[in-house]
């Protein structure tokens, strides 16, 4: 399998705080990774840190065998890596299709040449109706995001994702206050882009929907990674189960 | 059409230029920009300074569009510091500091201001039936600038920006680049609108250019409705000639500016024409038409 992204030594502080502390992780293309671990463990931290959201404090990065540390979030999402957020950010005034479109002209935004470029062509709306049609989200396209219900607003983050035609594909908990029924909907989309071969990063609290989806699991607790495996070896390891232990949660 | 329609209409449409600008930065960016009139200064002084130099009018109104909007593109720089409420109290800011310099340096001519000879047409001294055409040529020009805006990358880069600057970066929007174009692109607008005002006028001084004018202009993007097109306009058309109509003295018009923002903002946000009008369901049920979301 070949490599996408390494990430080595990587350490990210919130002043005395070790959100991420000394972790090395790779990332191969074609897998499903899934992260794991308590809350509060890192795991959003991790993706803002990969994203360029946070400049981390430590550490390399590298996306198909570049050095891509610290580099801003908007240039790692031309550079193709894109993720959705744990906390839905939709752009609330406008339309489903409209937000889309805006995730479409990735790499249209190139300041003031952008002007000169007309952004509803014919081919990048159809383009975005193609992805909305892809996550479900066909009879919302008129609606404003503001409008929807928490579970479209999952897929939406999830359909601004694939039109970037991203080379990375990072999902935060797109699960998370869903229904079961709506948990089942996304878990489906899911392996329906790992059907296709795509480079998937998951986090995500739901034990069971994880170790269906990966390929491999990593667990991460405190900054640190306890483990990484098949998720039949991670299920077994006595690690994992400990701080799984008296964590009754879940958000 | 009388000389007095002209007189106020120069100034009106002067207004509605300022207030279109505005617009550009916070309805469409959505930055708190509480100084406009700072640049509708720098722009106007500009202006004046050149014309006493016997600068072509032309190159005074290029001049001043210039000079507002590099002094925006450091604002722009600035703002990317601040927080929103900070960026509104750092604009009121500059803009105060900005009357005080004009009010005091000697090519701003201090507190006797400056006078600005008025410029030649066809031969003849510039009237404000000129002035009034050359500006709604300006206004036009604006209008379709913003509405070719709103439909590139750049009008959904802004309008991405405004709704979540997170998403924004998430997918491929430099934040801070746009932020300052806006800034450096609606600045420099109001400086050019200062650079008519000043040659329309003949004459100039600080208070022209003074925080409640600020306000006065954000009044009219408010009333009218931020982030629209229309808004501005009517509501620049409303606020120049309801007053001269009332023939209110100019102490109650400030008066009645800063009471209107308050009720507007309290209970229609959206403005008159912007979004949840009642004055526009009311248009589109008599039309007959669903009610859409953009013009
Ligand atoms: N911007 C920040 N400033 C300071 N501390 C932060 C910041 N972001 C995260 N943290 C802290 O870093 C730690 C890891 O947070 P993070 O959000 O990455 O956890 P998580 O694994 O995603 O948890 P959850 O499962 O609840 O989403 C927490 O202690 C959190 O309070
Ligand atoms: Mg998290």
């Amino acid at each position: 399998m070949n490599e996408l992204m390494r990430i080595e030594g990587l350490k990210m502080y919130f002043g005395g705080l070790k959100a991420i502390d000394g972790l090395d992780l790779t990332i191969n293309e074609g897998e499903t990774l899934g992260i794991i671990g308590p809350n509060g463990a890192g795991k959003t931290t991790l993706f803002n840190a990969i994203c360029g959201v946070y400049k981390p404090t430590e550490g390399k990065i590298t996306f198909q065998g570049q050095e891509v540390t610290g580099l801003p979030a908007h240039v790692m999402a031309k550079r193709g890596i894109a993720r959705t957020f744990q906390i839905s950010k939709p752009l609330a005034d406008l339309t489903i299709l409209d937000n889309v479109v805006a995730a479409a002209g990735v790499h249209e935004y190139t300041g003031m040449r952008s002007y000169f470029k007309k952004s509803h062509t014919p081919e990048v709306v159809a383009r975005a109706e193609a992805v909305l049609a892809e996550t479900g989200l066909t009879e919302m396209r008129n609606k404003r995001a503001c409008d929807v219900s928490l579970g479209y607003l999952r897929r939406l983050e999830i359909a601004r994702v694939l039109v970037t035609e991203p080379k990375l594909i990072m999902l935060d908990e797109p699960c998370a206050g869903l229904s079961n029924f709506a948990i089942n909907e996304i878990t489906e989309l899911v392996l329906k882009l790992k059907a296709q071969k795509k480079s998937i990063v998951l986090i995500e609290h739901n034990l069971p929907i994880t170790m269906k989806v990966c390929d491999r699991i990593m667990v991460l607790s405190y900054g640190k990674k306890i483990a990484e495996g098949t998720p039949s070896e991670v299920q077994n390891d006595p690690q994992v189960i400990e701080a799984y232990l008296g964590e009754e949660d879940d958000d | 059409m009388s000389a007095y329609f002209f007189s106020i209409g120069a100034t009106a449409a002067i207004f509605i230029l300022l207030a279109l600008s505005l617009n550009i930065i916070t309805g469409y960016a959505g930055q708190a920009m509480m100084g406009h009139a700072a640049f509708f200064g720098i722009g106007a002084y500009t202006a004046a300074i050149l014309n006493g130099m016997g600068v072509n009018f032309w190159l005074c109104l290029l001049a001043a569009l210039v000079m507002a909007g590099v002094c925006g593109a450091v604002l722009g720089v600035i703002s990317l510091r601040l927080q929103a409420d900070f960026l509104a109290i750092t604009t009121i800011g500059i803009n105060f500091v900005m009357v005080a310099l004009f009010n005091n340096l000697k090519i701003t001519g201090g507190s006797l201001g400056l006078n600005v000879r008025k410029p030649m047409l066809f031969g003849a001294r510039m009237t404000n039936t000129h002035f009034f055409v050359l500006t709604v040529i300006l206004i036009v020009i604006v209008c379709l600038l913003t509405v070719k805006m709103r439909r590139s990358w750049f009008g959904m880069a802004l309008a991405s920006i405004n709704n979540d600057a997170a998403a924004a970066r998430s997918f491929g929007i430099d934040v801070n680049r746009y932020q300052i174009l806006t800034f450096t692109i609606g600045t420099a607008i109001a400086g050019l609108a200062g650079g008519v005002y000043a040659h329309r006028m003949g004459f100039i001084a600080s208070s022209d250019f003074a925080f409640v004018i600020s306000i006065q202009i954000l009044s009219m993007v408010v009333i009218g409705g931020i982030g629209t097109i229309r808004g501005p306009i009517v509501g620049g058309i409303l606020l120049s000639f309801l007053p001269e109509l009332l023939r209110f003295a100019d102490n109650y018009r400030n008066l009645v500016y800063g009471g209107l923002l308050v009720l507007m903002v309290r209970f229609l946000p959206g403005g008159l024409l912007g979004e949840g009008s009642p004055i526009l369901k009311l248009w589109r049920r008599i039309r007959g038409k669903g009610v859409g979301v953009h013009e």
